[in-house]
């Protein structure tokens, strides 16, 4: 394998998950295409396998469950265990070639984004889907930071969920190697969701968005039904349900926060409407690149002229309704296709 | 006969309008009294057609009915354009959602509902009761009777379909089909309240040994025992445990809507009977032990099946497993909380009726009332010694004593049975073809057969044959034996723990015969038409469940 430990997104692709993970090869092929995803670059997963074996952190956590020996064990076991390796993984430093490459790629980043020193969102990238999910840290400030960050990412890869799953299913417990993306902090004023079809009817005809004021995860407690509008993909004319929002998530520090939206703008819909004609450009433009409809992610920045504040995170293929079929649905499709047929 | 119901068959107009008429030989053989059968051919027949209807069944909108010499006879409603097929399509999926997402919310509703209607019923003091309030009781009854069709049909076209779907994706998905073992060990050894009945009749066998009284039922016949049992301390206590379990299951009479029969509440001696069945099977058969073993083979099936099941088509083939599950325990619950319960709960009414238009000597006897129909009820009950319904009592009881002996056709019409199981086919009614009608049994000369039928339950015995055509009869069964039968009703549930095999001349695979005969783990070969006329009392017969086939060793 390629001894390279840092790749920006424009370098990866679809196939890349054994490289970078799986959402820094999703991010590098959108951003391949051409889509605006916020600016960043990956941490191979290469890179940490050289970190845990370089620094003896292998070997202590090898020890570590030898100790542990095969008995049975329950989560009070795990949980301990974390802990302690996680501990172990975080006493360890970079090693400093691959520290001075994340520096000139931060420092790169952040000429490119016409920043000093760029807040950026550290995000764990696994090969494979985890449960007890790794951890995120926005607002990384900094090449020191950045590499206590980058650890912590690493280190994140030993919860207590995520070793007992993998004592389940009898994958090596010892490490799991994971990539790293390193991505501009996008300051969200509105955030949400997109399918390029109507993911109720199928409709291939109509976009439909929804979304919120703020980063747009659901309001904890609050009521957050989303406005959603439904685009019509050949007359671009848009039919809105705006509904309250009185609440928002925000950054805060290294996190986010909850905070109240003022008053005036509860009731106003979270997109402009040439904002919305751009996610439809954007929407039509995954279709064919990915050859089908997609559910995506979407964020408007706060802080960026139109249209460069508006970006897409994430995209997947549909699940249309159809697809989406609940079990109910499934068998009284089966009982009216197989049983009330003649 | 018109002075019964509307629904005497006109053998020529009503084969202008239908090609074909089928004998319910599973309910009306052997034939209904007249005031059974029009209530039989009353709500029976409107519930079936408010259940397909309020359930919008795509391809049958019920059936027509008629009587015919006490008998039932019926043709389905095929919906014939496509274009309402579609249209009913769309209604179907609302309909029948609820009861695929939630079948025991919507059924415990039910069941609830129907309890509720009986103890209003029962609360009733019927000695107290005036002629009127006597009167109004009667309406009351036919209420219920009416609610509890709809209640039935729509319910059993529901689940009878999931069923049929789940033996279908069986045979399809796992090429396993209903005469392979795993298909019924998949749906039984489920604890349902009709089994929940015979194990408490086990109980008491058990008791009897205890308290020393067995050798009490070993020596008299089932009325018998109760009178003796008074004489010792031992037997009132058994008498008294006896009487708790008939208060909480003795709602039940020995055939389902034939109101004629005694219920377990006037006389227990079914359930005596039964007692004395189990403590003839000897002091080490456990009911419990066969339960558990049944449970253990249902599980180990199941998770065979499911290994053989891609990922993606788990997550509804599980759904469908455990509704087929329920559908299978819906066949025996049903009997008890709507077939049998009302027509306990009903007789109770019809009899205090019959009692006071005896007195008033409106008729020779209590049990004339079940050669009244209602509007006769109603014309008498309120002043029942200005009429005297005797001779026409007489007639019909001639009349009906006559149909007992006579012979009824399995169809009526311009066209053959094998037409007519098109037609069958074509309405694509679950209840015809899972339980009333069933599929038409294939010859297959070169087995050398007597008889050929269809898997009710898989697996072979061979046995002396006992042709039962009554409850009555069920007294004589020995253990071992095989039993032919017309039919089997849910009040025979207790001799299957005692026979090796059963041989029903019609049924299908949710009829009552298939499920406790799967249940209890013996072979039953169901739709050979003719068993209980072919073979003869004390015959060595073998049976295959596997094949369908019944051979008469002589």
């Amino acid at each position: 394998m390629e001894e390279k430990w840092t790749y920006w997104f424009e370098e990866l692709g679809k196939d890349a998950i054994w490289v970078a993970g799986k959402k820094c090869a999703n991010l590098g092929e959108m951003a391949r295409a051409g889509l605006p995803v916020p600016p960043g670059f990956a941490i191979s997963i290469r890179a940490y396998e050289r970190f845990v074996e370089e620094t003896g952190a292998a070997q202590e956590i090898r020890d570590y469950f030898r100790d542990l020996g095969d008995g049975p064990k329950n989560i009070l076991v795990y949980e301990k265990a974390s802990r302690e390796i996680r501990e172990i993984v975080q006493s360890k430093a970079i090693p400093p070639d691959i520290q001075e490459t994340v520096a000139q790629y931060y420092q790169a980043l952040s000429e490119r984004c016409g920043a000093s020193d760029l807040p950026v969102a550290v995000r764990s990238s696994g090969p494979v889907s985890m449960p007890g999910q790794f951890d995120t840290y926005l607002n990384v400030i900094g090449v020191e930071e950045l590499n206590g960050k980058i650890v912590e990412c690493w280190a994140s890869t030993f919860t207590s969920q995520a070793i007992a799953f993998r004592a389940q299913k009898g994958m090596p417990v010892e490490s799991s190697p994971i990539g790293v993306a390193i991505q501009r902090v996008v300051n969200a004023k509105s955030a949400g969701v997109g399918f390029t079809i109507h993911p109720t009817t199928g409709d291939w005809s109509k976009m439909v968005v929804e979304g919120l004021w703020g980063m747009g995860e659901a309001v904890v407690g609050g009521a957050t039904t989303p406005d959603r509008f439904v685009i019509d993909k050949e007359t671009s004319s848009v039919e809105k349900s705006v509904s309250a929002k009185p609440k928002q998530v925000v950054l805060k520090g290294k996190g986010t926060g909850i905070e109240d939206v003022p008053t005036e703008k509860q009731n106003v819909p979270c997109l402009e409407d040439g904002e919305l004609q751009r996610l439809l450009e954007l929407g039509k433009m995954l279709e064919k690149h990915y050859g089908g409809p997609q559910d995506l992610e979407w964020v408007v920045a706060r802080d960026l002229p139109f249209p460069a504040n508006v970006f897409l995170v994430q995209t997947r293929p549909v699940t249309t309704a159809k697809e989406k079929h609940t079990t109910t649905d499934t068998i009284i499709d089966l009982m009216l296709g197989n049983v009330f047929k003649r | 006969m018109y002075d019964i119901t509307p629904f005497e068959l006109d053998e020529q107009r009503d084969l202008e309008h239908y090609d074909v008429w089928l004998l319910d030989g599973t309910h009306s053989i052997p034939p209904m009294t007249p005031l059974s059968g029009w209530a039989w051919v009353q709500y029976c027949r409107s519930g079936m057609q408010y259940g397909a209807e309020m359930l919008s069944l795509p391809t049958c909108k019920g059936w027509d009915w008629r009587l015919h010499d006490h008998c039932i006879y019926l043709t389905p409603l095929v919906v014939t354009s496509e274009e309402e097929v579609k249209q009913r399509e769309q209604v179907f999926r609302q309909r029948i959602a609820p009861i695929i997402e939630d079948y025991d919310k919507v059924w415990q509703g039910y069941v609830k509902e129907m309890l509720a209607m009986y103890d209003h019923a029962k609360s009733l003091d019927l000695e107290k009761a005036s002629n009127i309030e006597l009167m109004e009781h009667f309406e009351e009854l036919m209420h219920i009777n009416k609610r509890v069709w709809d209640i039935h049909m729509f319910m059993m076209y529901a689940v009878d379909g999931v069923f049929i779907l789940f033996e279908n994706i069986c045979k399809t998905l796992l090429g396993i089909d209903d005469t392979n073992p795993t298909f019924h060990k998949l749906v039984r050894g489920f604890d349902n309240e009709i089994f929940q009945a015979d194990r408490k009749l086990w109980q008491l066998s058990k008791r009897a040994i205890e308290l020393g009284i067995a050798d009490v039922f070993q020596s008299s016949k089932p009325n018998e025992v109760l009178p003796k049992l008074e004489g010792s301390e031992a037997g009132r206590k058994w008498s008294k445990e006896l009487y708790a379990f008939i208060d909480q299951f003795g709602w039940r009479t020995a055939r389902i809507f034939e109101y004629a029969e005694p219920s377990w509440v006037e006389d227990p001696s079914p359930a005596i009977m039964n007692v004395k069945q189990y403590l003839a099977k000897g002091g080490d058969f456990n009911l419990d032990d066969e339960r558990k073993v049944l449970a253990e083979e249902r599980e180990a099936a199941e998770k065979d099946v499911l290994s053989r099941v891609s990922e993606e088509q788990k997550g509804w083939f599980t759904a469908l497993l455990r509704l087929a599950q329920r559908s299978s325990a819906f066949s025996e619950e049903h009997n008890l909380y709507i077939d049998l319960y009302a027509t306990a709960v009903i007789r109770r009414g019809l009899l205090a009726i019959g009692n006071r238009l005896a007195a008033a000597g409106t008729i020779g006897h209590r049990d004339d009332i079940f050669f009244l129909i209602p509007d006769e009820i109603r014309r008498v009950c309120i002043d029942p010694a200005n009429h005297d319904l005797r001779p026409l009592v007489a007639r019909r009881r001639e009349n009906w004593a006559g149909s007992l002996k006579r012979e009824h056709p399995p169809l009526i019409g311009k066209i053959g049975f094998e037409e007519a199981v098109g037609l069958l086919v074509r309405s694509v009614d679950p209840i015809a073809l899972k339980i009333v009608v069933g599929s038409l049994p294939v010859p297959r000369p070169e087995l050398k057969a007597d008889l050929y039928g269809t898997c009710g339950s898989p697996g072979i015995a061979e046995g002396r044959a006992r042709v039962v055509y009554v409850y009555e009869d069920l007294i004589n069964v020995q253990e071992g034996e095989i039993l032919v039968a017309p039919a089997t009703y849910v009040s025979w549930t207790p001799i299957f723990s005692l026979i090796k095999g059963v041989v029903v001349d019609r049924g299908a695979s949710l009829s009552h015969a298939a499920i406790v005969g799967r249940e209890y783990g013996i072979p039953v070969v169901m739709n050979v038409f003719t068993g209980t006329s072919a073979i003869k009392n004390g015959q060595t017969i073998r049976v295959d469940g596997n094949l369908g086939t019944v051979h008469i060793l002589g």
